[in-house]
């Protein structure tokens, strides 16, 4: 039941798909129209003396991530998890996603963005645009995303990333909180999301070969060269402005907040296949789920955490980035997130509980 | 053959899913007169404080039951005649089974205060899709409100009507909140909880008196030491009974106590009827007990359910665990922590600067309960040391092993150990003088 009051029921309205949640929506879809495609915001850039409309726009983006991060660390004090990531995504944010590409740039240096990698950053992965970089920067390029990228997602999961670095991630874990609800539960969202998320990073992948082997053959294949550009404007207009910007972040406040991350991040996809072969996953605390369902509401990428909690199943799904949100409002304490190692004292004891006493099992 | 199910809540829906795993093609019919669809009624304070909507609550997509081609009945049971294996139902029709399982649950007790029966409007209770109702009409008209009953589901109201913005009077008849399963000391520190998010809780207060306003609606209570608190809104919530008064004017009403009696099989003294849940009462050590918890029903529903098909069971209630949340504290219990053997020992820790406790009980030098505040423990630890009748000395020693916090959050326990030396330093000399 909405509490009574004004600003009771605008918070609800606009969390809740009203009628203020579809107008936030159109000024959010207005704004990324202009950014992406007129240069009215390099007027206001210049006006409060910044060099360009992107600038103003990574100003804009870290400010919402920085405010919606302490409205998160408020709301979540009581769970250090949350406290810890959250304080980690904002620094990441004002740190490398901002600062450091400002100072770079200040010291001509390429504006590089460390936080960012490929497939995500695609550019990374552009010959033509990495080779002209210095070393070391073609060199993170490279390491990172192809041994820093699944090593760490072995390691820890894909949350290393998706919840602890990325700012598309980022965003719809702070700003993005009151939102996250809004995330589709159904079983064709889901069907959708498998289909779709796989798609880009085939088409990521496909795109990446094409390029170096283009960059590889020169000049000799002009048809080639046509084609390899027209593919990647293609996917630079579609997976880029379309999906990242306004479908990803826009319509926040009618799909909720990760769109883009669940259906369309190669990067997320790509991550989520090593996850299923990494150590995190999500542990059930036997017989003490209560099906409230607070996990499932809360799931931002839509998984029914409920349903593994009430049939006591551990489980790591591939989409699942570790927010950590169904442990934080679980109102029992049925759920953990954890790095399984062999050699945790209490993963040891598990087992021989159930050696030892083979509990009645209430499976349904 | 067709099992038919009265209740569809957590015992009723996990016999009729188990019912269906083994029967692919009997047929299954479940009846409710609450509601269309199984929901989580430990969630109905989720729907009240907004977090919810009321579709959120229901633990399966409702494409489930004709898929699992169960079918759902929305309708009151009036009568039930073994003899002739037939239900009637309110709306005038019969519904014959082969068996039959009661589910029906549990409903709010009510007390016999003076005024109550004269109070038409205001008086609520936090059981039922229907109290909910009630209490969301009521919601708004509402500047104070006065809770009575020190149990989980009066903390839950309140938290509720604290969401809502209410002047909240929680009124606990016992001398300390919950003296049912929290020792002086664990209640001090969820009391102090409660109080600091803007409740009056008063313990020792009993009601003598429901004051009756214009139009029937409750204005307010008075209490046995002459206060009174003026509220718009009274939620009782002085424990929850069987929902089995109605079965008392049957035409072949089972044998019923508190509940309705069950042999270890859940069969119930009616042939081809069996009962589960809330409803049910059977022994534990010897002694006959009602247990209207989510995790005995769910259990009781599913083996209930194998009892009806014919596997020989023979329920013995496993070690008693639960756990709960006051506000923000998180609570887990596992063996017997309350009413304890005399002889019993009990070792209590609270950490330092924390709103946070653990208590371990022993007897005979075996541990046989826990009561943990303030942080998350796997009660299958608790319960397995219970079961291997451990030391106490053993169990503080691998006490971190059943700690279940979030990662960067474990609860710091460094302060436990120095803390049980001291108590068995004092045990010892206690000892000692005796």
């Amino acid at each position: 039941m909405v509490r009574q009051g004004k600003i009771s029921w605008l918070t609800h309205d606009l969390t809740h798909r009203g009628v203020t949640a579809w107008l936030l929506t159109a000024i959010l879809v207005g704004f990324y129209l202009l950014l992406y495609f007129t240069e009215r915001l390099t007027a206001v850039a210049h006006w409060i003396r910044l060099d360009s409309k992107w600038t103003l726009y990574g100003l804009l983006y870290t400010f919402a991530i920085v405010i919606g991060g302490i409205h998160v660390i408020r709301k979540y004090r009581h769970n250090r998890y949350q406290v810890v990531r959250t304080s980690v995504v904002m620094f990441v944010q004002v740190v490398f996603a901002f600062a450091i590409p400002h100072i770079l740039k200040f010291l001509h240096q390429p504006e590089y963005y460390f936080s960012y990698l490929w497939p995500l950053k695609f550019e990374y992965f552009v010959p033509g645009n990495i080779f002209k970089m210095p070393l070391p920067y073609i060199l993170y390029s490279f390491l990172g995303s192809l041994i820093m990228v699944p090593l760490l997602g072995i390691f820890f999961g894909k949350r290393w990333y998706c919840s602890w670095v990325c700012g598309c991630g980022g965003l719809a874990n702070t700003a993005g909180d009151p939102l996250r609800h809004l995330t589709s539960k159904s079983s064709a969202a889901w069907k959708f999301e498998k289909v779709a998320v796989h798609t880009v990073l085939g088409l990521c992948i496909a795109l990446t070969a094409l390029l170096f082997i283009t960059w590889g053959v020169g000049d000799r294949h002009p048809a080639l060269s046509r084609f390899t550009y027209q593919f990647q404007s293609l996917y630079g207009f579609i997976v880029v402005v379309m999906l990242t910007g306004i479908i990803g972040a826009a319509l926040y406040p009618l799909g909720g907040t990760r769109i883009w991350c669940r259906n369309f991040c190669p990067m997320a996809a790509l991550l989520g296949l090593v996850q299923k072969f990494g150590r995190f996953r999500i542990t059930v605390k036997e017989n003490m789920c209560i099906s409230c369902g607070l996990c499932s509401k809360y799931c931002e990428m839509g998984i029914d955490v409920r349903s593994y909690a009430q049939s006591n199943t551990n489980f790591t799904r591939a989409s699942c980035v570790g927010c950590g949100l169904c442990a934080a409002v679980c109102p029992r304490g049925v759920l953990r997130l954890e790095n399984v190692t062999r050699r945790d004292p209490q993963e040891i004891a598990l087992v021989q509980i159930s050696e030892i006493q083979p509990v009645a099992r209430v499976a349904i | 053959m067709h099992f038919v199910i009265i209740g569809n809540g957590v015992a009723g829906t996990t016999a009729a899913l188990t019912l269906r795993q083994r029967e692919p093609k009997a047929g299954i019919t479940m009846i409710s007169g609450e509601s269309d669809y199984f929901f989580s009624r430990t969630a109905l304070m989720y729907a009240y404080m907004d977090r919810m909507s009321l579709h959120d609550l229901e633990p399966f997509e409702r494409k489930v039951f004709p898929k699992q081609n169960i079918r759902l009945v929305r309708d009151w049971v009036t009568d039930l005649d073994a003899s002739s294996r037939t239900l009637r139902l309110k709306s005038g029709h019969s519904l014959a089974y082969d068996r039959l399982l009661l589910a029906v649950g549990s409903l709010a007790n009510l007390p016999a205060w003076p005024g109550l029966d004269k109070a038409r409007e205001g008086v609520v209770h936090f059981v039922t899709l229907q109290d909910l109702e009630k209490c969301e009409r009521l919601t708004n008209s509402t500047r104070e409100a006065v809770v009575v009953g020190g149990g989980l589901i009066g903390v839950e109201l309140v938290e509720c009507l604290v969401f809502h913005g209410k002047k909240v009077t929680f009124l606990v008849r016992s001398p300390w909140y919950w003296p049912a399963a929290l020792a002086r000391e664990e209640s001090e520190i969820v009391t102090e909880h409660i109080r600091r998010h803007g409740v009056d809780v008063r313990g020792g207060e009993e009601v003598s008196e429901v004051l009756v306003g214009d139009s029937s609606r409750v204005r307010g209570i008075r209490t046995k030491s002459g206060a009174e608190f003026p509220c718009q809104m009274l939620g009782i919530s002085i424990g929850v009974g069987p929902a089995v008064e109605w079965l008392r004017q049957v035409t072949t009403p089972p044998h019923m106590q508190r509940g309705i009696i069950i042999s270890p099989s859940f069969a119930t003294s009616l042939e081809n009827v069996w009962a589960a849940g809330d409803c049910a009462e059977f022994e534990r050590d010897g002694k006959p007990t009602v247990e209207q918890i989510w995790y005995t029903a769910k259990r009781q529903g599913e083996l209930a359910a194998r009892a009806m098909l014919g596997d020989g069971i023979n329920y013995k209630p496993p070690i008693f665990y639960n756990s709960a949340m006051f506000f923000e504290i998180e609570y887990t219990t596992a063996g017997m922590a309350i009413d304890v053997p005399a002889g019993a020992e009990s070792f209590f820790c609270r950490i330092p600067g924390k709103e946070a406790s653990i208590r371990v009980i022993a007897h005979h030098g075996a541990v046989m309960g826990f009561n943990m505040l303030g942080a998350r423990w796997n009660h299958t630890f608790f319960e397995r040391w219970i079961a291997e009748r451990r030391t106490m000395d053993y169990v503080l020693e691998h006490l971190a092993e059943a700690q279940f916090d979030v990662e960067f959050g474990r609860l710091d326990l460094a302060a436990v150990a120095p803390s049980y030396r001291e108590w068995k330093q004092q045990e010892a000399q206690a000892a000692a003088a005796r």
